[in-house]
């Protein structure tokens, strides 16, 4: 009878040999991130993505689970990320018609605009004496996740660092997307929408759908062509430097 | 049924994309590749099916969910970039400033000309 809370104590490494509980818990942490986003009143520099992430990280670590036996057991829903990719060219075709309507606007700006997003952090990361595996992780830090978990994997870049940024680069690019068209008095929706989307993939791409419907549809369209612009681009030129 | 029929789409979408990947060498993710084919061939074709769109809306909608696992892994490996993190913030936030800035000025002023275009027709 004595071993009963030895046992129980030993709960959650014994479930952890099951892909099951990494699901579930991420599955709760995805729910629990929503719920106390809306708890909040919808902060803008704090998304669930990154509510989700910290109570993720802090059950795995109350529990003193491995991280990388979660992470073997994760690997069941980031199989998932594959078709989600494919997926996404479905709301790129509904955006096609914004394109032919300011197709010259948006062909000129996107190469410009997604080369820089991607030069500057490099270059500056590069200057400050950053190892090449962190340039690699730094260079996908506009475009949105799932292109970019691929194009990192393809650069030999690090998928945890690339995250981190990912996230922190949207969340910021929105603050500065709010501040600068102040500024710049910018006001046309389908402008804010597409640098929301082109800069701050997905987080951008949420924060342009509370401007209005057609930020957004920019946004997405940014989103969309930014990530396959990249992802073609990024390997080719890490590969000639 | 039906958004598992959609399923089976972005699958086939997804397998196609990745043996393009492998057969060519071509260096970029098979899910990339997987979504310009299924772009093109919506474009070609000229409608989405109901299961296809109803699968790809339900996958997206939990697209945080997938990349969730990724993103934890980052407090778990902080220690891998002790000594990177200046030049790490620096670049994140410098450089996104930097692109945002011409992103709007460049669209902005692309939009306006494009306007001026065409009240002059």
């Amino acid at each position: 009878m004595t071993d009963l809370p030895e046992r129980f104590l030993a709960l959650p490494n014994t479930l952890s040999a099951s892909p099951i509980l990494a699901i579930g818990l991420t599955l709760g942490a995805f729910f629990a991130g929503n719920w106390l986003f809306r708890r909040m009143g919808r902060p803008l520099w704090l998304p669930p993505v990154v509510l989700s992430a910290f109570l993720l990280s802090a059950t795995i670590a109350l529990l003193s689970l491995d991280y990388t036996r979660y992470q073997q057991g994760a690997q069941w829903l980031m199989l998932l990320l594959g078709p989600a990719t494919v997926a996404l060219g479905i709301p790129l075709y509904q955006q096609m018609h914004h394109v032919r309507a300011l197709w010259r606007p948006i062909l000129c700006t996107l190469p410009v605009a997604a080369t820089l997003a991607a030069v500057y952090a490099v270059v500056i990361a590069w200057a400050l004496g950053a190892t090449p595996l962190v340039l690699a992780s730094l260079a996908p830090k506009s475009v949105t996740a799932p292109i970019a978990i691929g194009i990192t994997e393809q650069l030999g870049g690090s998928v945890p660092l690339m995250m981190g940024g990912l996230l922190v680069t949207g969340v910021v690019a929105t603050l500065f997307v709010d501040l600068l068209s102040r500024v710049l008095s910018i006001t046309d929706d389908r402008i804010l929408g597409f640098a929301l989307g082109l800069n701050g993939h997905a987080v951008g791409t949420a924060r342009a759908f509370e401007i209005s419907r057609t930020a957004g549809a920019f946004a997405s369209l940014g989103m969309g062509l930014t990530g396959v612009f990249t992802a073609l681009i990024l390997p080719l030129a890490f590969r000639l430097w | 049924m039906s958004m598992l029929r959609g399923f089976l789409t972005l699958v086939l979408c997804f397998m196609l994309g990745e043996a393009l990947r492998l057969v060519f060498l071509i260096p970029v993710s098979g899910g990339v590749l997987g979504m310009i084919l299924m772009t093109i061939t919506l474009m070609l074709k000229g409608s989405v099916s109901d299961d296809l769109a109803t699968a790809s809306q339900g996958l997206i909608s939990v697209l945080v969910l997938l990349i969730m696992p990724g993103v934890v892994g980052v407090f778990f490996s902080a220690d891998q970039f002790s000594g990177q993190w200046l030049a790490v913030s620096v670049a994140l936030l410098v450089g996104t400033f930097l692109s945002v800035l011409p992103t709007l000025l460049l669209m902005a002023s692309l939009v306006r000309a494009g306007q001026r275009r065409a009240s002059d027709d």
